[in-house]
């Protein structure tokens, strides 16, 4: 197996052994976002192959077979979704490749974009003859200014070269592509406000059903897949279904990118076969933590994603697993929090991203962000009431699952995690008028110390 | 007649309901009348999902479901009472008033307010937000006539929706977003439609308010009466909302058939008559001869000299010295009276209106209706716009032009000024001014000479397709473009299109018959529907859009030289002893003058009911007018005719009395009286009596229901007509009386769309609709 797989030469050297390199093969190799230097590394050769050698229903069971999820977030089986298209439509199907890459601690998409545009633009053009689609959008992130021109410049070369436009390498198959570039909204990584915002209006999530693999892009059945999940299909496709999906577990299969950020000392990117152990990615890839200090928690699968634990450091970084610890695998996103963050700090951080970021479509998510961020913010500096912190539970709790898209449900996940596992914490803020750590910590008063010993939710003070 | 709708059963709190298939979970709950909060939704416009207010919990599912956004299915177990419900709804209301202010005591919504209702039947009772509330400048204007106070938006959408989905124009937007969200307006594109006043209506809250109701009244002030609107010939319905002795504002009374829940801002706003301080409140007399000043007078001084010059005058020189102007303004009623205080009263058929006369009429005797509806607009597959201006003229039914727009139809506009659904359209023709009869003729030119007729009519009648071909031969659209400057090819083309059409509408202006080139428009375009089968559905037809509240009602009232209640022509004998046997009286049958010929010193008497003549009058009419024996007034205001009168009597508006008006297309319409009339005046038709007593009649008549009663006998195509059986929503004519319903209520059977055998045996027969729809058969 090792002989079908490269080392990545061009990375920093790590004391570990070879480890599988798929989505990131080649991806420092210098030059390969040019056309040529992708090519002689074996680029489109995949294309190639997938247009010789498969049916687009062929291709589609491959892919099926290979076990490959979304990489996106809600890790939904990629084959699945494609074989959702009706069959007949009186309008086109599309592709549209979710480059939006938005969620605090997720950089993958991006690198991605940056270095090897080729492997995305590969990845779609094999998409669409799967899915038999004739126009795919590849909607880019506004901000990320230098993936959009590396994305752009690798479709007008696709183009020079045959690889998009008519009867591609002979094959009958059309294609057109376009690239789509944000404005900058956290929503619009959402697959039906990404739909809206292509058709050029006001980035809001569409009601659902009817889903995009029926009503999508101009109303015409559409696929809709992030930017890792396209950019693996030509290893897929060249490696072969079995190959890719003897990597990882029984249900997660093959490898991912996962973004290591926080406080460890190599933070990155790092592309490991699913199921491998959180510990190994922290401590084995990313060095350990910084400075000596000691884990506090861990961010699985970027900012949207429940808090765990330190207890949690040996879960293996798979779908189920993760989801079995009391989280989920997300967006790949891996944030370390090291034992001087104040928890309340960074949680009112994300929460005013969320706050920020809600696209103000449905009340729970404009208004209850606002009112949580109010309430996060007094607590932080110290003004906040005991109270405070069942409020915030109880208005998680009419955010979640009663907002209109998940993005609401995703500005709880950090605060109603943090209060299980920091309660303390956070009743220090009150009762010290204060953080526990970090910078601005300030010693807990007698009382609330014996309280907090105690471990009692409801401290003495409070009544 | 319609198919027949696919039922879903399912039970909301236990209770069963059965509700068509597709319908969403809060309609279920509306039917059974169980409360399920919304703000986002309307009931016109597509699910949003926004507002996360009208949770409900369905059997099986894992969350709270949106009853707005959730279509029914059989066997669904719907609950709105559990506490997860009651939890979900309570954080909602929490959330909307964290933010939103609580100076309900000065908010115009206060008291009809969504906020305030749903926080008391369903909200919390105290708001656990003890933090600072977001604050703006209080309101800030979004058009010449809406205020909009952005602390108190709850960001339904509804409004932008409105401006966005339902009217397709620029308008109101959201801005920002999050919790900064807010509604704005366009720098480019200021808010100026003519729907504008809708999103008032619409808004749960008072963030949209308009500026002629601001701090004027409370809700629970206002006395609330269904009626129809009199703004245009459109008759959207209406909740008249009057506060002591002014009508405030008119609120949308949804029907589907015409207004689809929608109301302009004319008929909305446009109020200022009926409040104006300026109205007459008492009559007036000249007692010192020709050159005096008119005084006050009491009512029977005026009455009594009416009677007693008409009486003189008509005595010395007979009936033909005496005429009436009546209007398109008053009731069916009223304009009924008036004509039969002419022909029974003082034997005479010099009655007619302003735009009477249309010569559509002497060719055929047709009357040129709009054969098809406004809703029937909705499955047209083309819809042509000649020479007309729905947007500004029939607001409403540009709306629901564009409804059809959003359905598939494609809309074709021909007009000489730019149209406001130029930009919605398909094809946009322009030609000069005053030549819409040349354009009508070209299109029957390459349907004739093109041999693009087909359907039953041309086949059948194919000697009045032998006659077109010959009479339309010169009139080429190439020989068009150099008329009127048309562009020849679009206009073959189009005269191809409606050939080939599923289903064409082609509407026109009244006023373009009115045009040099428009004699024989009305015509010209009936037989360009005919020939290419656009007639006889819904979705296909041909009619002119009308100018006034009751345009259609005055001709149907006979308000017409020439012509019977009903079209029956005068000289029809059998009409006229028909006619004559339910009055009780000969009438003439000798046509009489028409409206200009009245004008122009054809009579010694002139009676003018609701009209104003000498305002457009040409300065030989003005000397003719000042020139006569007698001229009396009836009308709200002292108008330039009514200053040159000898007796003016003061009349009320639509919403201080009863009555019925028909609108453009063919619906007779229930109006009623929201107010007490202004004192001193009284309603046209109190006047028309108090004439014919004074004059010495027996009319006993005690109501416009007793009036309307008299109309359901003698005329035919509103044959069995009554206040009950209209209903609330009215009933297009030609009417035949239905079976009863199981309560007793008598029922009319309605035409929705004229088929060309009614029209061809109408013009054989005068319209004797009746017969002819009792001849088609029940239940079709």
């Amino acid at each position: 197996m090792a002989d079908t797989l490269d080392t990545v030469a061009a990375q920093p050297a790590l004391p570990l052994g070879p480890r599988p390199q798929i989505v990131m093969k080649n991806i420092f190799a210098p030059g390969i976002d040019q056309i040529e230097t992708y090519r002689k590394h074996g680029g489109y050769q995949a294309l190639e192959k997938a247009l010789r050698q498969f049916q687009p229903d062929e291709l589609l069971e491959e892919v099926k077979k290979s076990g490959l999820r979304g990489r996106g977030g809600a890790g939904f089986a990629t084959g699945m979704k494609w074989s959702f298209l009706p069959p007949q439509s009186p309008k086109p199907r599309y592709l549209c490749v979710n480059c939006d890459e938005s969620e605090p601690g997720t950089f993958k998409d991006r690198m991605l974009m940056e270095l090897n545009p080729h492997q995305l633009v590969e990845g779609a053009i094999i998409t669409s003859y799967a899915t038999k689609v004739h126009h795919a959008f590849i909607y880019v992130r506004g901000e990320l200014a230098l993936a959009g021109r590396q994305v752009e410049r690798a479709i007008r070369e696709a183009y020079e070269a045959g690889f998009i436009g008519k009867n591609i390498l002979g094959s009958g198959f059309d294609l057109e592509m376009t690239i789509s570039r944000g404005a900058g909204a956290y929503i619009c990584g959402e697959e039906s406000a990404l739909l809206e915002s292509l058709e050029g209006k006001r980035g809001y999530p569409r009601l659902k059903p009817p889903f995009p693999a029926v009503v999508g892009l101009y109303g015409g059945p559409t696929v809709i897949n992030n930017c890792e999940t396209v950019a693996t299909v030509p290893a897929i496709v060249t490696l072969g279904a079995d190959t890719y999906g003897a990597y990882g577990t029984e249900k997660s299969k093959g490898t991912r990118i996962f973004c290591l950020s926080g406080h460890v000392q190599r933070p990155g990117n790092y592309e490991l076969p699913l199921g491998t152990p959180m510990r190994t990615l922290i401590e084995d890839y990313g060095g350990g933590m910084r400075n000596g200090k000691k884990l506090k928690a861990i961010i699985p699968g970027g900012s949207s994603t429940f808090i765990l634990g330190p207890d949690k450091l040996d879960t293996p970084l798979d779908f189920e697993s993760v989801a079995a610890a009391g989280s989920m695998l997300g967006s790949g996103g891996v944030i370390v929090l090291d034992e001087d963050t104040c928890i309340v700090g960074a949680v009112l951080r994300m929460t005013e991203f969320y706050r920020d970021e809600s696209c103000g479509k449905c009340t729970p998510c404009r208004e209850g962000t606002f009112w949580l961020v109010q309430l996060l913010e007094r607590l932080e500096h110290g003004d906040g009431k005991a109270s405070d912190i069942d409020l915030l539970n109880d208005i998680c709790d009419n955010i979640s699952g009663k907002s209109f898209c998940p993005l609401g449900d995703a500005a709880t996940s950090s605060i109603t995690s943090s209060i299980k596992l920091f309660r303390d914490e956070y009743l220090h803020h009150v009762y010290a008028h204060g953080c526990l750590v970090g910078p601005h910590a300030k010693p807990a008063p007698a009382t609330a110390r014996e309280t907090n010993q105690s471990r009692q939710s409801t401290p003495v003070g409070a009544r | 007649m319609a198919e027949q709708e696919e039922l879903v059963n399912l039970t909301i709190d236990g209770q069963p309901v059965s509700v068509p298939k597709g319908s969403v979970i809060w309609a279920a709950a509306q039917k059974l009348g169980i409360e399920v909060p919304i703000y986002c939704y309307h009931p016109k416009m597509e699910p949003l999902g926004a507002c996360r207010m009208c949770f409900v919990a369905v059997e099986k599912m894992p969350k709270l479901a949106t009853a707005c956004t959730t279509v029914v299915s059989e066997g669904m177990v719907v609950r709105t009472d559990t506490p997860a419900v009651k939890k979900a709804r309570q954080g909602t209301l929490e959330f909307l008033l964290i933010n939103h202010p609580l100076d309900c005591p000065i908010c115009d919504k206060g008291g009809e307010c969504d906020l305030q209702d749903f926080t008391l039947r369903h909200g919390p009772s105290a708001s656990r937000f003890d933090l600072s509330k977001r604050h703006f400048q209080k309101p800030i204007p979004v058009s010449e006539n809406i205020l909009l106070d952005r602390e108190r938006c709850i960001a339904c959408q509804r409004c932008m929706r409105f401006c966005q989905t339902v009217a397709m124009e620029d308008g109101l937007v959201m801005e920002e977003r999050g919790f900064r969200t807010e509604i704005g307006v366009n720098p480019d594109a200021p808010f100026d439609s003519n729907f504008s006043g809708n999103v008032v209506e619409m808004c749960p809250v008072g963030a949209l308010t308009a500026k002629s109701y601001r701090f004027v009244t409370r809700p629970w002030e206002l006395q609330k009466t269904g009626s129809v609107c009199g703004n245009c010939a459109v008759g959207c319905n209406v909740r008249v909302d009057v506060r002591v002795d002014k009508v405030l504002r008119q609120y949308s009374r949804t029907n589907d058939s015409i207004d689809d829940g929608w109301l302009c801002d004319r008929g909305r706003w446009d109020l200022d008559a009926i409040n104006s301080l300026e109205r007459l409140r008492t009559p007036l007399i000249r007692k010192g001869g020709k050159n005096s000043e008119l005084q006050p007078a009491s009512w029977d001084e005026a009455l009594t000299l009416i009677a007693t010059r008409l009486r003189e005058i008509t005595e010395r020189d007979g009936g033909r010295a005496v005429g009436g102007i009546g209007s398109t303004h008053t009731t069916n009623e009223e304009a009924y009276l008036f004509q039969k205080l002419f022909r029974a009263g003082l034997g005479s058929n010099n009655v007619d209106h302003r735009h009477g006369r249309f010569p559509a009429t002497e060719r055929n005797g047709l009357p040129w209706v709009w054969s098809d509806s406004i809703a029937g607009l909705e499955k047209a597959s083309h819809i042509v716009i000649l020479g007309a201006d729905p947007y500004h003229r029939q607001p409403i039914v540009d709306l629901r032009i564009r409804k059809a727009i959003r359905g598939g139809a494609q809309v074709y506009v021909v007009t000489p000024e730019p149209n406001r659904l130029d930009r919605l359209a398909t094809g946009v023709i322009r030609y000069q001014a005053g030549q819409t009869g040349t354009i009508a003729r070209a299109l029957l030119n390459v349907v004739t000479a093109e041999n693009l007729t087909r359907g039953d009519f041309a086949e059948k009648r194919s000697a009045s397709l032998d006659a077109r071909r010959t009479t339309v031969a010169q009139d080429t659209p190439e020989r068009a473009a150099e008329i009127a400057g048309v562009d020849a090819a679009a206009l073959r083309e189009l005269a191809r299109e409606i050939a080939g059409a599923k289903g064409a509408v082609i509407l026109y202006d009244e006023m373009a018959t009115l045009e040099p080139t428009g004699a024989n428009l009305a015509a010209d375009l009936l037989d360009l529907a005919l020939l290419t089968d656009n007639f006889g559905r819904p979705g296909a037809g041909v009619g002119p859009l009308l100018e006034d509240n009751n345009s259609l009602g005055a001709r149907d009232m006979g308000l017409l030289p020439d012509t019977l209640p009903g079209y029956r022509p005068v000289s029809d004998a059998a009409a006229r002893a028909a006619l004559g046997g339910v009055w009780n009286a000969t009438l003439p049958s000798e046509p009489g003058k028409s409206y200009d010929e009245m004008l122009s010193g054809g009579v010694k008497a002139l009676y003018v009911m609701g009209a104003n003549p000498a305002s457009d009058a040409t300065p030989q009419q003005l000397a003719a007018l000042n020139a006569l024996e007698l001229l009396v007034v009836q009308d709200m205001f002292l108008t330039e005719t009514a200053k040159r009168a000898t007796v003016v009597l003061p009349a009320v508006a639509y919403t201080e009395k009863d009555g019925t008006f028909t609108n453009t297309e063919r619906c007779v319409q229930v109006v009623r009286r929201a107010m007490q009339p202004l004192p001193g005046a009284k309603a046209d038709w109190e006047i028309l009596r108090g004439v014919a007593r004074a004059l010495g009649l027996h009319w006993a008549y005690l109501s416009p229901a007793e009036i309307l009663k008299e109309i359901g006998r003698a005329t035919p195509i509103y044959a069995g007509v009554t206040r009950r059986a209209l209903g609330d929503s009215g009933a297009r004519w030609p009417l035949v009386p239905g079976e009863r319903a199981a309560d007793g209520r008598p029922a009319l059977q309605s035409s929705p769309y004229l088929t060309w055998q009614m029209v061809e045996q109408g013009v054989a027969r005068g319209i004797a609709a009746g017969e002819l729809v009792a001849g088609r058969g029940r239940g079709e």
